[in-house]
């Protein structure tokens, strides 16, 4: 609290009492009252006045000390109301209530919108899992009477499915805390799982794919992974050199404190301009703009779920011959975890 | 032949299934009372269970609680989530398999057929114009000879077997190869297909595999 600034809103009402008292004691000096008394009354005056002061001050000083101190420390300045207790001067009620009272409005207006978000997120869950049905009923309508169209539908089927599928992956990405189930899992058989996931696409790309080296276990939710390394493969399709035979290798390897997956194709690289901003919301980047259409939500959703599950994710790429994307398992990933 | 109970609620799902199923050579059954299901499912009395989670009246779930106090009928549990844990609840409650939505129908068969062959007992050994497939060893017996197959043509030639005097498209070989951690590409599956041929013409089979050209490959 300032105390100069306390001081100077009071002066204006000092200035006045102080000319009271003058007037009254010009009062009494007409009347002859004796010296004495006007000393006696002008000390009373002075007194009364600075125990008023500083009983107001004394007042007012912690409950301010607290909101300037609280505001200063919040990292959610909106909680403020709830760090103050409410002061027995006016100003400071009143003050204290108009805070409260918006204070309120606001948490209902956020838990709206937060109830709202979450009601399209479970809309957009339960749409996705509807449409997986017609699909499910296509893909086997395909099945049940091939014909080389029936082979062209599947392959826009198995698209149709992969586009629900990101869709279903971002809106629990953004809000997935309850969708993990963290387990000791083969490296290999999520390799293969997704591998399987990617068949008709990794064939018709006539990708060579080089799986070595890969039992390993490590903690992670295989569903999230296996997603994680299909988008990887769809990319190195989608990115592929055109003056070479396609080829993804993906293999792990053990280092002291933790197990790295390696996922390397021989596709057009990313520029090195590009490289900072691979992971970020949107980011097209040169080959977005030269080669197919790009959403630029791919990696970012990657990114945004090896944060959630505890790996680091790095790429490294030479324009021309090869992109290779790591993700790192720590060890100590468990304790990592806790802290979600 | 064996008997799947296909427990599905979306009508045509569970028909084109039906198809599927028939002509892989199974017989069906389904229900379409849900209010009956698990009783339905008993009285049927399947050979194996292809269970959807998401059914009107109770779940999956519940559905195969009931089902495992009577039978120890081999179940895959179906269904368009794709969170583990449905995998995880699913298979404490006895299921023998696990398939998500929309599933690629070859797969689909490969498991159901894995599963049969465990469940069913005191198989019979399966033999091919008069040679002995014996899976364990990898091997065809007959003729006085032995003849040992690699990983991926052994894994050709079941399915073939499996699916005998039909068309076997390659991509359907592929799905098989791959389920099995093969990953072998368009011009590996031909080498294997024309070993696989010069192994079976060694054993005295002439002409056993014929090349259907654009569509695939029949065993006679």
């Amino acid at each position: 609290m300032n105390t100069g600034r306390f001081i100077r809103d009071r002066l204006p009402a000092m200035f006045i009492r102080a000319a009271a008292v003058l007037i009254i004691i010009l009062f009494m000096y007409s009347y002859r009252v004796s010296y004495g008394l006007i000393i006696a009354v002008m000390i009373v005056a002075a007194a009364a006045e600075a125990v008023t002061l500083i009983i107001d001050y004394l007042k007012r000083k912690p409950f301010y000390d607290t909101l300037e101190n609280s505001l200063e420390k919040l990292d959610k300045k909106y909680l403020l109301s709830e760090m103050i207790s409410c002061p027995d001067f006016y100003e400071g009620s009143e003050l204290y209530e108009a805070l409260s009272e918006s204070n309120k409005s606001m948490c209902e207006n956020v838990a709206e919108y937060r109830r709202s978000a979450e009601d399209f997120r479970e809309f957009i869950e339960l749409w996705v899992h509807e449409i997986k049905l017609p699909i499910a009923s296509l893909l086997l309508m395909a099945h049940n009477n091939k014909s080389e169209i029936s082979e062209k539908m599947h392959t826009q089927l198995r698209r149709i499915d992969g586009y629900t599928d990101q869709v279903l992956y971002y809106a629990r990405s953004e809000n997935a805390e309850k969708d993990y189930i963290i387990k000791e899992v083969q490296l290999k058989r999520i390799v293969s799982a997704a591998a399987i996931k990617n068949k008709e696409d990794l064939l018709l790309n006539s990708v060579q794919l080089n799986i070595s080296e890969l039992d390993f276990t490590v903690r992670t939710d295989s569903k999230w992974l296996e997603y994680i390394i299909s988008q990887f493969m769809a990319n190195s399709m989608k990115y592929r050199s055109p003056d070479r035979e396609p080829e993804i290798d993906i293999s792990a390897e053990k280092t002291a404190d933790s197990v790295v997956l390696k996922f390397r194709d021989n596709g057009i690289g990313i520029p090195e301009s590009d490289m900072p901003y691979i992971f970020g919301k949107s980011f097209t980047g040169e080959n977005g703009r030269t080669h197919n259409k790009s959403t630029g939500m791919g990696l970012y959703i990657v990114h945004n779920l090896c944060q959630r599950l505890g790996h680091r994710v790095e790429a490294e790429s030479v324009q021309g011959e090869f992109t290779e994307f790591r993700i790192i398992f720590g060890n100590n990933s468990f304790l990592d975890l806790t802290e979600l | 032949m064996s008997k799947i109970f296909i427990v599905e609620d979306d009508p045509s799902i569970r028909a084109e299934l039906t198809e599927l199923l028939q002509n892989s050579g199974y017989e069906t059954d389904c229900v379409t009372d849900f209010s009956r299901t698990a009783e339905t499912i008993l009285a049927s009395d399947p050979d194996l269970i292809l269970l959807d989670i998401n059914i009107p009246y109770i779940n999956g779930e519940e559905v195969l609680r009931t089902i495992r106090q009577k039978t120890d009928t081999p179940v895959i549990m179906v269904t368009s989530r794709t969170s583990e844990t449905d995998e995880v609840l699913s298979m404490s409650f006895g299921a023998d398999d696990y398939i998500t939505k929309p599933y690629n129908p070859t797969i689909l068969l490969l498991r159901i057929s894995a599963i049969l062959k465990r469940s069913v007992k005191n198989v019979q050994t399966q033999t091919y114009r008069g040679l002995e497939v014996n899976d364990a060893k990898g091997s065809l017996i007959g003729n006085g000879k032995e003849c040992v197959l690699t990983k991926n043509e052994m894994i050709i030639f079941r399915l073939m077997l499996d699916n005998m005097g039909q068309i076997v498209n390659r991509d359907d070989l592929m799905t098989a190869l791959w389920d099995n951690d093969e990953f072998v590409n368009d011009n590996a599956l031909t080498v294997n297909i024309s070993r696989l041929r010069s192994k079976l013409t060694d054993m005295g089979c002439e002409d056993a595999i014929e090349t259907r050209k654009k569509q695939g490959y029949i065993l006679t």
